[in-house]
């Protein structure tokens, strides 16, 4: 299978602090992907590398084997990537409905066109928000569409933010530990979502969790970072046989 | 989500959809109906008796400042930058109108347009060059454009500094028009204005505007440009502005530095969004009119508006920072929410109790 995203070599510093040192990944299209690792292995800090709101300091970053390393975040939704962040990054205010519709951004045409609402574009508008339902059907937000999301509880918070990012229909989804702060009947639910779009919709998925249930289930193939650099890689039995990783992740995390 | 269909499954909650699409439906329609009566008492305003001469042009300039501050609210309402130099771009509309009228004598509606087009045309210009500012940079270098155009319109020989210029009565359409038609002519801008502001903010551009507004992080993941949607902005907001300063220009058939240098324009059109509500189409309406009708109301106290607005402008943003109109909005909004949530869980049962939220974990980054 083709190589869907790819990092070579990133470093990346603040200050003193290494946050990648000379990670690499490789992504391939259709699966889905774990990235797991201690905290402040440099997780968060490669996905915003990845989908280009860090600068690395070296290396590179490929999107279907293009070389990405200086294109800005909106392109790289235009090219078929969308993240959820770990901390929820909604616009707090605006009602579910509207939070996916933006998530739609890219399907909407022609700015100049749209301004004026003609019918071409109430069409498309009436279009986007029937697929903003489906979407929200799908992650069981449906009764909470025209709620403001700062007024949801967490865990539908988190599944706006997937809902957001599915709505833009693309064809990578980066996920910063989805399942972060739910409970195990949620958790077991996106595991299902997360299963679903990878399987249904076709959608590659590279996912950083803690939640060893979660990853060890829903993954083909897992890398593990330690101290911003790469530690072990391959399938969920393999890794969890893995004596390194056992000793500087598994073991003190989650007794597997 | 390329095979968008195959992957979702079918809607089974038709009829409560139906309902909700339904009561949506009605809610704008019962906005646009407002607005249309609105639009239609501002209409009848002439037929009342007295109704002419200063009268007639005192009503039109209240709502040039309207229109002033509605291109104002774009920025600020819907895409989060305030801008503390609009003042500049209501004197672009001006002259640029005023020069054309007066060398080449070119139709009423023209000058507006050409007013309103140059003014977006430097706009664009400056939302390129404010576009790493944020806050109250942003404020800075809105004002230090002010401040500039105020220096060039008193320096640059083609403008007559002090002297001024002035104009030949109006003429539109090849009519010459008094007091009553130039009210009408403001009046058909503003209903433009208006309606375009009303399709803005509700379409695709709006959503991305008020994204950025919100979180520009957020808004960049969801594939919004950030730099073009600040410059559109910024064009659309200057435009506006623009054209509300050929209006102020012609009505006069007189522009000057004395007036066009004066930073007090700036703030007032600010005040007048900020205090109405600028994230609201009846914001800069209420706001707008406020501004311009204070003095009437103090009288001989006319100076003391500056104060009082200030103070006003102070109190809003302390117990009001969404402005008033939001204020009184906010129970007619909730009863609306409540009405669509009512018909989103009706067909639907109760939703299953919420998650518990104690284990949100704290992080140090994104
Ligand atoms: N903007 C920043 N400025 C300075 N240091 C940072 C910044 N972002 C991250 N770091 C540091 O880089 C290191 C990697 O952080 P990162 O958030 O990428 O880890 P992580 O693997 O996502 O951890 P967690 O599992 O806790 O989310 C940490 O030591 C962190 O303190
Ligand atoms: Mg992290």
């Amino acid at each position: 299978m083709a190589s869907h995203l790819r990092c070579e070599q990133i470093l990346v510093r603040f200050g003193g602090v290494v946050a990648c040192d000379k990670v690499s990944l490789d992504v391939e299209e259709g699966k889905i992907v774990g990235l797991i690792g201690p905290n402040g292995a440099g997780k968060t800090t490669l996905f915003n590398v990845l989908t280009r709101f860090q600068a690395h300091d070296a290396g590179h970053v490929y999107y279907r084997g293009e070389l990405i390393d200086r294109k800005r975040p909106h392109e790289m939704v235009l090219m078929g990537m969308a993240r959820t962040f770990q901390n929820i990054n909604l616009f707090g205010e605006q009602s579910t409905l509207d939070n996916i519709l933006i998530g739609a951004h890219r399907l909407t045409g022609s700015p100049i066109a749209n301004m004026y609402s003609l019918p071409g574009s109430r069409r498309r508008e009436r279009e986007l928000a029937r697929r903003a339902g489906e979407i929200a059907e799908m992650l069981r937000l449906s009764g909470q569409l025209d709620t403001a999301v700062k007024h949801l509880p967490y865990g539908f918070q988190k599944r706006v933010e997937i809902a957001r990012a599915l709505a833009s229909e693309p064809r990578l989804i980066l996920l910063d530990e989805p399942v972060a702060g739910c409970n195990d009947e949620e958790t077991a639910e996106l595991r299902e979502v997360v299963k679903r779009i990878n399987r249904e919709l076709g959608v590659t998925v590279l996912m950083v969790e803690h939640d060893m249930s979660m990853v060890m289930n829903c993954c083909e193939h897992i890398y593990v970072v330690n101290f911003g650099a790469n530690l072990a890689q391959g399938s969920p039995a393999e890794i969890r046989a893995n004596p390194s990783v056992i000793s500087a992740y598994l073991g003190q995390e989650v007794e597997a | 989500m390329a095979g968008n269909e195959e992957g979702v499954r079918p809607t089974g909650t038709g009829r409560s959809e139906a309902a909700i699409a339904r009561l949506k439906r009605s809610f704008a329609a019962q906005n646009f109906v407002l607005v249309v009566l609105f639009f239609l008492l501002l209409f009848m305003m002439p037929f009342a008796p007295g109704f002419k001469g200063w009268m007639a042009g005192q009503a039109a300039l209240v709502i040039i400042y309207i229109m002033a501050a509605q291109g104002v609210s774009i920025l600020t309402g819907y895409t989060g930058l305030v801008s503390v130099g609009h003042g500049g771009f209501l004197a672009i509309g001006a002259y640029t109108a005023a020069l054309l009228t007066k060398y080449f004598a070119i139709d009423l509606a023209l000058g507006v347009l050409a007013g309103g087009a140059m003014a977006g045309f430097v706009g664009m210009v400056m939302g390129l060059i404010f576009l790493r500012l944020a806050g109250p940079f942003m404020a800075i270098g809105t004002l230090g454009f002010a401040f500039f155009v105020g220096a060039v319109v008193n320096n640059v020989p083609l403008f007559e500094g002090r002297d001024g210029i002035s104009l030949a009565p109006n003429r539109i359409f090849g009519m010459q028009i008094d007091d009553v038609g130039f009210y009408y002519v403001c009046l058909g801008f503003f209903a433009l204005v208006t309606l375009f502001v009303f399709s803005l903010v509700r379409s695709g551009v709006g959503r991305a505007l008020k994204a950025l507004r919100d979180s520009e992080k957020a808004a960049q993941s969801s594939g919004v440009n950030r730099l073009f949607y600040r410059t559109l902005a910024f064009t659309i907001s200057a435009t506006i502005t623009g054209a509300a300063g050929a209006l102020n220009g012609l009505i006069a058939h007189y522009v000057s530095a004395e007036v066009y240098s004066d930073i007090w324009y700036s703030v007032d059109i600010l005040v007048a969004a900020v205090v109405g509500g600028s994230a609201m189409l009846m914001g800069p309406i209420v706001g707008g009119a406020f501004v311009a009708l204070l003095p009437f109301f103090l009288e001989t106290l006319a100076d003391f508006s500056f104060i009082l607005k200030g103070v006003v402008l102070i109190a809003v943003l302390m117990f009001a920072p969404a402005g008033i109109c939001e204020v009184i909005a906010r129970p007619f909004r909730a009863y609306r929410r409540r009405r669509l949530e009512r018909a989103a869980q009706g067909e639907r049962g109760p939703e299953r109790p919420a998650p518990p939220v104690a284990m949100v974990r704290k992080e140090a980054n994104p």
